[in-house]
C-alpha cells in the first residue's frame, strides 16, 4: 500500500511539475491564437521570434552583465520587434485573404530567423543564467521548485495583462472589430494594418517573456528546440480551438501535464509522439478544439 | 561528373518529392506532411532490401503502396479539416513519422555486422546500388525513369475527367459539391496518390544516399515539397520540375560559396516571392505571358 502511495505522490508531481511549464506552453499557444484570432492567419515565427528575444535577453546578460528583470525586459521588447517585422515582411504586402501565401512567408521567415541563431550560436546549446535562488517549497510530500513558481506567476501576470488590453482599452476593442469583421473595421476609421501590427508586437511581447522565462527555468538554450516548439505551440492551439484564449490556456495546461505523465511512464523519447497523437484524436473527435467556435474554422 | 549526376538525381527525387505536393494543392489543400511519406518510403524501401534482402524494384514500388496506405488512413481524419488546420494537422503528421523513425530500432544480424534501423544513429546500410554494382549513369537513369513515370502520369491525368475533378475541388469546393463530386473520396484520393509519389521518391532517396536518419525529414524538408509547386505554379507539373531545377540547381549549388549561409537565403527567397507573387512564381498572367513570348499565345487553357 505504501508503495502504491509512494508511486501516486511521484506521479501527481510529475503532473504537477508540467502543469508549471504547461503555463509557458499557454503562454505561446495564445501567442499563435492570438493572431489567428485577429487575422485568420496563422504566424509560424512567433516561436522562433520568442526564442529570438530569448537569446538577445541573454546577450544583454553576457556582455553588461543586466540584472534579471532588465533581461526580461530586453528579451520582451527584442521579441515585440521581430514580431513588427514579421508583420511588415510577411504579411502587411500579401493579399488579405491570401491566407496560405502568408504562411509560407512566415515559415520562410522562421527558417530566416533560425538560420540568424544558428550562425551567431554555431548552433550549439548555450547556458542561460539562473536568474533566481534556489528555493524548494514543501508542501506535504509534494515539492516546489520557487523559480518555477516565479514562471508561473509572471505567465498568470502576463496573461490577464493581455485580457485587460484586449476587452479593457481602446486598443483591445479595435483588435476584436478587426478580428470579427475586417472590412466593417475598416469603415468604423480602425486602421487595420496598424492594428494587426500592434497585435503582432504585443504577441511578441508575450512570447519574449514566455521564452526567457522559460530558457531561465531550464536553465539551456538552443536553436534545436525552435521546430519543436513551433509544433507545440500550434497543437495548443489548435487544441484549445483556434483563436480561443481561454482554450490555448486550458490546452496550454492540459498538453503540459500529460507531457511529464507520457515522459513519467513512457520515458523522454517517445513523449512528444503521444502528445501529437493527442492532437489527432481531437482532429477526429473535435476539430473545432476545446473551446473553438465552428463557424470561420478556415 | 558523378557530382552532376549526384545532383541530377537529387533533383529528380525532389521533383517526385514536389509532385507529390502538387496533387494535393490542385484540390486546394497544402500538405506540410509530405516529408512524413517520404520517410515512410525511405524507411520501407530500405528495410526491405537491407533486412528482406528483396531486389530493387519490387522494394521500391511495395515501399509506396505502403507510404499510400498511410496517407490514405491520414487522409481521413487529418482532411476534416481544411487550410490552415490541415497545415498544422500535417505538421503535426510529419513530426510524428519522424519522432516514430527516431525511436525505430530494428537491427538484425547479417554476417558479423548488425544490419537495419538503429534509431538515433540512423539507418546506415542501405547499400543495394552499391553491392550490385550499379553505375551513377544507371542509378540516375532509374531515378528518372520513375520522375518521367510519374510527370506522364500527372499529366495525362491533367487533361483527363479526374485532373477537372481535381481541379474544380480546388476551385470551388461548395459549387463543386452542388454538381455531384464526393468531396473526401476526392481529397483523399489526392492524399493517397501524394502519398504514392512521395514514397517513390523516399524509396529512391533512401538507395541513392545509403544513409537515412530522423534528421533528413523535418519540417524544413516539407517545406521544400510544398515551395516547389508554390514557386513553379499549379498550370502543369512542369513548373514543379522548373522550381526544383531553380532552387535546387541554381540556388543550392550556385550558392554552395556562401556555405552554411544559404539556407538563410532560401527563408528569404520564399519570403520575397511570396510578396510579389502570392499566387506562385508561374501564376496565370505570368504563364501567359510566357506562352505569348514563345509562341503559343492564345492557345492555352482558360485558367487566367
Amino acid at each position: 500500500m505504501s508503495d502504491f502511495l509512494l508511486e501516486f505522490v511521484e506521479v501527481t508531481q510529475t503532473i504537477g511539475d508540467g502543469l508549471f511549464f504547461g503555463t509557458t506552453y499557454a503562454l505561446i499557444g495564445i501567442g499563435f491564437s492570438l493572431i489567428f484570432g485577429a487575422m485568420r492567419k496563422l504566424n509560424m515565427t512567433y516561436a522562433a521570434a520568442a526564442l529570438a528575444g530569448a537569446y538577445v535577453g541573454l546577450a544583454a546578460f553576457t556582455f553588461v552583465n543586466a540584472p534579471a528583470p532588465v533581461v526580461f525586459l530586453i528579451s520582451a521588447l527584442a521579441s515585440g520587434l521581430i514580431g513588427g517585422a514579421v508583420y511588415i515582411t510577411c504579411f502587411r504586402f500579401i493579399p488579405i485573404h491570401n491566407h496560405l501565401a502568408a504562411l509560407m512567408a512566415s515559415i520562410g521567415a522562421l527558417f530566416f530567423i533560425d538560420e540568424i541563431v544558428v550562425h551567431t550560436t554555431d548552433g550549439s546549446p548555450l547556458t542561460f543564467p539562473a536568474m533566481f535562488e534556489y528555493v524548494m517549497f514543501e508542501l506535504g510530500p509534494y515539492g516546489i521548485r520557487g523559480d518555477l513558481l516565479f514562471v508561473l506567476a509572471v505567465n498568470i501576470v502576463s496573461t490577464i495583462g493581455l485580457l485587460y488590453v484586449l476587452y479593457r482599452t481602446r486598443l483591445g476593442l479595435a483588435t476584436r472589430a478587426v478580428s470579427q469583421q475586417d472590412v466593417a473595421a475598416q469603415l468604423c476609421g480602425i486602421d487595420v494594418h496598424r492594428t494587426n501590427a500592434v497585435t503582432f508586437v504585443l504577441a511578441g511581447l508575450l512570447g519574449g517573456i514566455a521564452g526567457s522565462m522559460t530558457a531561465s527555468a531550464v536553465g539551456v538554450l538552443s536553436p534545436l528546440i525552435t521546430v519543436p516548439l513551433t509544433v507545440k505551440g500550434l497543437i495548443i492551439a489548435v487544441i484549445g480551438g483556434l483563436g480561443s484564449i481561454p482554450g490555448a490556456i486550458a490546452a496550454g495546461l492540459l498538453v503540459g501535464g500529460m507531457e511529464n505523465a507520457f515522459l513519467y511512464f513512457r520515458g523522454v523519447n517517445e513523449r512528444d509522439m503521444y502528445v501529437l497523437l493527442l492532437l489527432f484524436i481531437f482532429l477526429v473527435f473535435r476539430p473545432d478544439g476545446l473551446f473553438g467556435s465552428t463557424v470561420d474554422r478556415d | 561528373m558523378s557530382y552532376y549526376l549526384g545532383l541530377a538525381q537529387l533533383i529528380g527525387i525532389h521533383t517526385l518529392l514536389g509532385l507529390s505536393a502538387y496533387v494535393l494543392m490542385l484540390t486546394g489543400q497544402l500538405s506540410l506532411g509530405q516529408a512524413g511519406f517520404f520517410a515512410i518510403g525511405a524507411y520501407s524501401a530500405g528495410i526491405l532490401t537491407v533486412i528482406f534482402e528483396l531486389p530493387i524494384l519490387p522494394a521500391l514500388l511495395a515501399a509506396a503502396v505502403i507510404a499510400a496506405f498511410f496517407a490514405f488512413i491520414v487522409g481521413f481524419p487529418a482532411l476534416r479539416v481544411k487550410g490552415l488546420m490541415l497545415v498544422v494537422a500535417t505538421i503535426a503528421f510529419g513530426e510524428f513519422v519522424r519522432l516514430f523513425f527516431f525511436n525505430l530500432s530494428w537491427r538484425v544480424p547479417r554476417g558479423d555486422i548488425e544490419v537495419g534501423p538503429d534509431s538515433t544513429n540512423g539507418f546506415r546500410e542501405i547499400r543495394y546500388f552499391v553491392a550490385n554494382g550499379w553505375s551513377p549513369w544507371e542509378i540516375t537513369t532509374f531515378v528518372w525513369t520513375f520522375v518521367i513515370l510519374v510527370m506522364i502520369a500527372l499529366w495525362w491525368m491533367d487533361r483527363s475527367r479526374a485532373g477537372a475533378v481535381l481541379r474544380a475541388v480546388g476551385e470551388d469546393e461548395l459549387a463543386t459539391q452542388s454538381v455531384g463530386v464526393n468531396l473526401t473520396a476526392v481529397k483523399v484520393t489526392a492524399m493517397t496518390a501524394g502519398g504514392f509519389i512521395a514514397g517513390i521518391g523516399g524509396a529512391l532517396y533512401a538507395h541513392t544516399a545509403t544513409y537515412v536518419d530522423h534528421l533528413t525529414f523535418t519540417v524544413l524538408l516539407a517545406t521544400f515539397a510544398v515551395s516547389y509547386p508554390i514557386l513553379g505554379g499549379l498550370s502543369s507539373v512542369f513548373g514543379t520540375l522548373v522550381a526544383v531545377i531553380f532552387i535546387q540547381g541554381v540556388l543550392v549549388e550556385g550558392l554552395r560559396f556562401l556555405g552554411d549561409w544559404r539556407n538563410i537565403v532560401f527563408g528569404l527567397l520564399i519570403i520575397i516571392a511570396m510578396n510579389l507573387k502570392p499566387d506562385g512564381l508561374f501564376d496565370a498572367r505570368t504563364t501567359r505571358i510566357l506562352r505569348r513570348a514563345i509562341g503559343l499565345g492564345g492557345r492555352e487553357k482558360s485558367d487566367a
